[in-house]
């Protein structure tokens, strides 16, 4: 009977039956059956459709995935013992011999095996002798087996390792002087560490054409190893089935076999997993070696999800950017904008004040001129004559002191770029505006419903995790706005708004299924809270996310109701208790106006009288610096300790990793200073200072790395009740519809050349990039 | 002893000279290379369209396997539109994905792996001539290059009419019957160099020569 | 061979020089050491608020110290100019070293004198033998630093560090 079961679960991953893998496969399933006599859970493999899983000579075992609710804790009974080198370590069954080696701190070489993807088993390098076993077996792939002597160094191991690491490196070119992976070469590293000490190869090394796969990854095929990562990536994380293996044996080769573009937000990562430097970063392309680099631990501000990153610099540039492993958040993956934008950070920068001249045009100045100046002009005006807006990558620090600066001069009127309807409970319940399930918890959901957002775009690592989930868990994904590619399938309900309101009443078909949901969970992205109807859409989904929750019948820890940001600062803003939207300067144009960072557009100098004076702080010369009657240089995310909170309500903080470049300087020290030469000194000194003071504002800001948890849905949903429920007939749409909408939506990515070809490769064509030489 | 030295160096050179003559037969017959570049006659935008018969036979295929596991029919529709087709442009390919409803670098990848699905335009009758040991001792020599005089075409060639492709293939298990070639789906055994030429000429006639000699 | 020869000779004759020079000067100060010790006993024996001297009983024989180091530098600056081939005269070189003595002109306490003449004869030691090289000789005639300022806005104006 349990045998059935899992011949069921395996069924999917056995696609393809004309493979040479087959046997391998047959193989395998076989092995499961005999393990399974005791197994309760095997990670399974579903959604075959889509072809995940289905790469030559691979093996379905999903590791690393959350089964939530049907996810029991493994009891005792059900382990079993093995050894490891003699030591016995107790695991579950279905565990590999390298994860079990993993249990006890053994490390087992590899290269095609990577754990958040699924197991090919082709590399071979991880082949270990099993005590009384005839021949060694590929650890990655094989389950272990109650009692089994795994035997890690042992000679048969040792020569093992040594022969197939003499076969990758028969065709491997020896070129690591002049590759870009040296120094975090797999392959060099393992080598070292299990190859032979010298060569019996006289003949002559295969040779692989390159391929031109964009502007963002160099691809230098003849040093690959075919461990099939970046194919596995390709199609399971990434969803973009654009490589593949072409060819057999000895000619077997990785590639798009048409000419084609990798085209995939999260493209980069390919060259994190490739284990030698067959597919290297373009931008970062002999620049520099990773022993010379000063590595900073940072967030990543360019989205609201907040990835975890490392900043690497020499001599106070930043050369490139990495992902850092965060569960919660990114996993260890980052998008190509997090990756890639950095060379905006040295183009449009705004390095020196200025202030505009008799003739209109902007001068540079020094520190005390600027700042005596606005200080004068802030002293001149009170109350209702002055307000800020504030853009999308302020930190939290900034945010504080520019509120506590212009509550000095009696006015209240700070705004930011984005729009959150304000009517109802609006931004006085936390839980409103947040994304309450938080990221991964999209894995234990069982239906998401997605309204008004394009998550691909706008949060490509949130939408990396729906996919997961779809994926590995069965979750049911529906979207109600523009149809575009998710990268998984959904049930399309329409663009109409008409349909938002026909679920939250209930009389929609969807309302059935989600009535049936034990786990759903409701998006709302915020581009839709952007229109003039947006507190009548947030109380239809309000509406829609509370019956779903009674429906349910998940306790008080479920959350249903979500909202996905664009933009870094937005969370901290609302949670500072900036107003969301710039509607109330329109209406009241100031004569004072400081910009922080406000580079969206949202206000023009047709909005306000011809006399008004505008301040621009921030660190690129963009839309909202050509305003300015006056520049206040600040810092960019690379060059500043700051608190950012995304969309999740995670605090988190950026470190300083190089020095902000001429005279600018970090945000909040420009305003401290600016506080001081206009007589209403702000009483913080130092960054912690501000820190506590955000405390006090709002403790959740300090606790880095840690969730507040919001509630109170039920009442923000009464509260939403009362408002005006007349939706427009404009139909949902997201503004980021294809690939080419997301490379440049702020700044530093407006200002980087990288993302401009990116842009110029997905519309004309990756071959309109010109190449650089390739060696 | 110094003339012997320079006489080893000369035969090691020799010796490794030779192991480079090595060849895998796949690099041979299958068109050499596996990446596509677009041609007058291969490129996308190449007429290809199932007809109503295949596409029958098609759904008879997927019949066969599971719901949801379209891909698993990917090698007999291949067959089926190369069938059709002759041999299999990336237009064909790309036909295949759609018709399975999998992506196209999926077909791409079992059509490359297999060396009988053919990748570039062949003639009308394919010959593929064995030339592994056992047909070589016989003399397959001799039919190859009384094919090649017959035709004026060399290996990897095709006659101008496109009625001719030949190829060299390893063995096909006939050696029983060596010398032997293949044209198309028949085999023919037992051959001399009179027999081959007959055999083409009967094929450029019209007919279809029976098999074994 | 001959040219390196003489050089080494030469080296062997001003090292014996300055090991003579130094010797006398160590002797001198073995004197002063065992002088000082016994007086230090003597004091201790005596009043309890009296502390413990280095060298120097008194300030006058600290100050007599302090003469002894100056004229000691004084007469070695010409030698340091030419041993470490600097890009200054000697009256140059007297000037810093007396500008060294009046930076710690204000000093009274006895020990704290000591404690400075045994630094300066330190460095003194380790210029003659030129354990020192170009650089740290040079050092002393670094520009003066300004102090930083403790307050925010200049700060603000200077640079990015808190």
């Amino acid at each position: 009977m349990l045998l059935e079961i899992l011949l069921e679960q395996c069924w999917p991953s056995m696609g393809s039956w004309e493979r040479p893998s087959q046997l391998l496969q047959m193989c395998l399933l076989e092995r499961y059956q005999r393990a399974a006599s005791i197994m309760l859970r095997l990670p399974t493999v579903s959604r075959a459709l889509s072809g995940v899983a289905h790469i030559k000579g691979s093996v379905a075992v999903t590791i690393n995935v959350r089964t939530g609710a049907t996810a029991a804790p493994a009891t005792a009974s059900n382990q079993m013992e093995v050894f490891v080198d003699g030591k016995p370590v107790m695991v579950e069954p279905g565990t590999t011999v390298l994860q079990a080696c993993e249990k006890v701190g053994v490390q087992i070489p590899r290269f095609c095996y990577h754990e958040r993807l699924s197991v090919a088993g082709n590399c071979r390098m991880c082949l270990v002798e099993i005590e009384k076993s005839p021949k060694p077996v590929a650890a990655c792939a094989m389950p272990v087996m109650k009692g089994w002597n795994i035997l890690t160094d042992s000679e048969k191991t040792r020569k093992a390792r040594e022969g197939v690491m003499e076969f990758l490196l028969a065709n491997h070119p020896l070129d690591c002087p002049i590759c870009d992976q040296g120094g975090e070469c797999d392959l060099q590293d393992q080598s070292m560490q299990f190859g032979s000490d010298r060569s019996r190869f006289s003949e002559n090394k295969r040779a692989v054409e390159d391929k031109n796969i964009g502007p963002l990854i160099k691809t230098i095929m003849t040093r690959c190893i075919q461990c099939t990562r970046c194919v596995r990536f390709a199609s399971e994380i990434a969803g973009v089935e654009d490589l593949g293996t072409t060819g057999r044996g000895n000619d077997l080769q990785i590639g798009t076999y048409v000419e084609k573009m990798f085209m995939s937000e999260l493209s980069g990562n390919v060259i994190d997993i490739c284990p030698v430097g067959a597919l290297t970063s373009k931008p970062y392309a002999f620049t520099s070696r990773p022993w010379e680099t000063r590595k900073t631990e940072s967030i990543d501000v360019l989205d609201a999800v907040g990835s975890n990153i490392v900043v690497s610099t020499r001599g106070g540039e930043v050369m490139r950017i990495l992902p850092r492993l965060h569960e919660d958040i990114n996993e260890e993956w980052i998008s190509d904008k997090t990756r890639f934008a950095y060379d905006g950070l040295k183009r449009q920068r705004l390095t020196q004040p200025m202030v505009k001249d008799a003739s209109g045009q902007l001068v540079t100045t020094s520190w005390e001129d600027v700042l005596t100046r606005v200080a004068g002009v802030l002293q001149g005006a009170q109350g209702t004559n002055v307000a800020a807006i504030v853009g999308g990558m302020v930190d939290a620090e900034a945010l504080i002191a520019l509120k506590d600066l212009l509550n000095h001069f009696n006015t209240d009127n700070l705004c930011t770029e984005e729009i959150f309807p304000m009517a109802g409970a609006g931004s006085d319940l936390r839980s409103n505006y947040l994304l309450n399930s938080r990221i991964a918890g999209i894995e234990e959901a069982d239906l998401l419903l997605l309204v008004g957002t394009n998550p691909r775009y706008e949060a490509p690592l949130f939408n990396a995790r729906i996919r997961k989930s779809w994926l590995h868990n069965e979750l049911r994904v529906a979207l109600l706005g523009r149809k575009v590619d998710l990268t998984y399938t959904y049930d399309h309900l329409g663009e109409s708004t008409k349909v938002l309101q026909d679920i939250s009443a209930g009389t929609h078909p969807f309302s059935k299924v989600l009535a049936q949901a034990k786990r759903p969970v409701v998006v709302l992205g915020s581009a839709a809270l952007q229109r003039d109807d947006g507190a009548a859409i947030h109380a239809a989904v309000s509406t829609i996310a509370q019956n779903a929750r009674v429906s349910s019948g998940v306790g008080e820890s479920w959350k249903v109701l979500n909202v996905l940001h664009r933009v870094a600062s937005q969370v901290a803003a609302l949670d500072l208790g900036y107003k969301p939207g710039v509607e109330a300067i329109k209406k009241n144009p100031p004569k004072v106006l400081f910009l922080l960072g406000a580079d969206a557009g949202c206000i023009t100098r047709q909005d306000l009288p011809i006399d008004s004076f505008i301040i621009y702080q921030g660190h690129h010369g963009d839309v909202g610096a050509v305003l300015a009657d006056v520049i206040l240089p600040g810092a960019a995310y690379t060059e500043k300790c700051g608190t950012y909170v995304n969309t999740e309500g995670r605090a988190q903080q950026t470190r300083l990793a190089v020095t902000a470049p001429g005279l600018a300087r970090e945000d909040w020290k420009i305003i401290r200073a600016l506080s001081e030469l206009a007589g209403v000194t702000l009483p913080y000194d130092t960054i912690e200072e501000v820190r506590d003071r955000l405390a006090e504002v709002s403790p959740n800001l300090v606790r880095y790395d840690d969730v507040e948890e919001a509630n109170y849905f039920q009442q923000a949903n009464q509260l939403a009740k009362a408002v005006n429920q007349t939706v427009l007939t404009e139909p949902l749409v997201p503004p980021q519809l294809s690939v080419r909408d997301f490379y440049m939506t702020d700044p530093i990515s407006r200002a980087s050349q990288t993302m401009a070809k990116c842009v110029k490769a997905v519309t004309e064509g990756a071959h309109v990039i010109e190449e650089p030489a390739i060696c | 002893m110094f003339l012997a030295s320079v006489f080893r160096s000369a035969v090691s050179q020799t010796a490794r000279q030779v192991r480079n003559l090595h060849q895998s037969a796949a690099r041979a017959a299958a068109g050499g290379i596996f990446v596509h570049r677009d041609t007058a006659e291969n490129n996308p935008e190449t007429p290809f369209e199932f007809t109503a018969e295949n596409l029958k036979r098609i759904d008879a295929i997927i019949s066969m396997y599971p719901e949801g596991h379209k891909q698993a029919a990917t090698i007999p529709v291949l067959d089926l539109a190369q069938r059709q087709h002759g041999w299999l442009p990336i237009s064909a390919m790309n036909k295949v994905a759609e018709v399975l409803q999998i992506p196209p670098m999926r077909v791409y990848e079992v059509a490359t792996f297999y060396t009988m699905f053919l990748r570039q335009p062949v003639g009308k009758f394919h010959i593929q001539i064995c030339t592994t040991t056992p047909c070589m001792l016989c003399n397959s020599d001799s039919i190859l290059e009384a094919i090649q005089n017959k035709l004026g075409i060399k290996v990897g060639g095709m006659t101008a009419d496109k009625m001719f492709s030949l190829i060299e293939v390893e063995c096909l298990g006939a050696c029983v019957n060596a010398p032997m070639v293949q044209i198309n789906d028949n085999y023919y055994e037992d051959l001399s160099p009179k027999d081959i030429e007959q055999i083409i000429d009967e094929l450029k006639a019209g007919k279809v020569p029976p098999g074994p000699r | 061979m001959e040219h390196t020869e003489n050089a080494s000779t030469y080296t062997r004759w001003q090292h014996d020089k300055i090991q003579r020079r130094i010797l006398i000067k160590i002797t001198s100060e073995g004197k002063g050491t065992d002088m000082a010790s016994s007086a230090a006993a003597r004091t201790a024996t005596g009043a309890g608020k009296v502390v413990k001297p280095i060298f120097s009983r008194d300030f006058d024989e600290a100050k007599r110290r302090v003469r002894d180091l100056y004229r000691a530098w004084y007469r070695e600056v010409p030698n340091t100019v030419t041993t470490f081939q600097l890009d200054i005269t000697a009256r140059q070189g007297r000037e810093k070293v007396r500008e060294m003595f009046d930076k710690n002109k204000h000093v009274t306490d006895p020990r704290v004198i000591d404690m400075l003449v045994i630094k300066g004869k330190m460095e003194l030691q380790e210029t003659i033998n030129v354990w020192k090289q170009k650089t740290h000789i040079m050092r002393y005639f670094h520009e003066t630093e300004v102090p930083r300022s403790a307050d925010f806005l200049s700060r603000f104006y200077v640079g990015h560090d808190p």
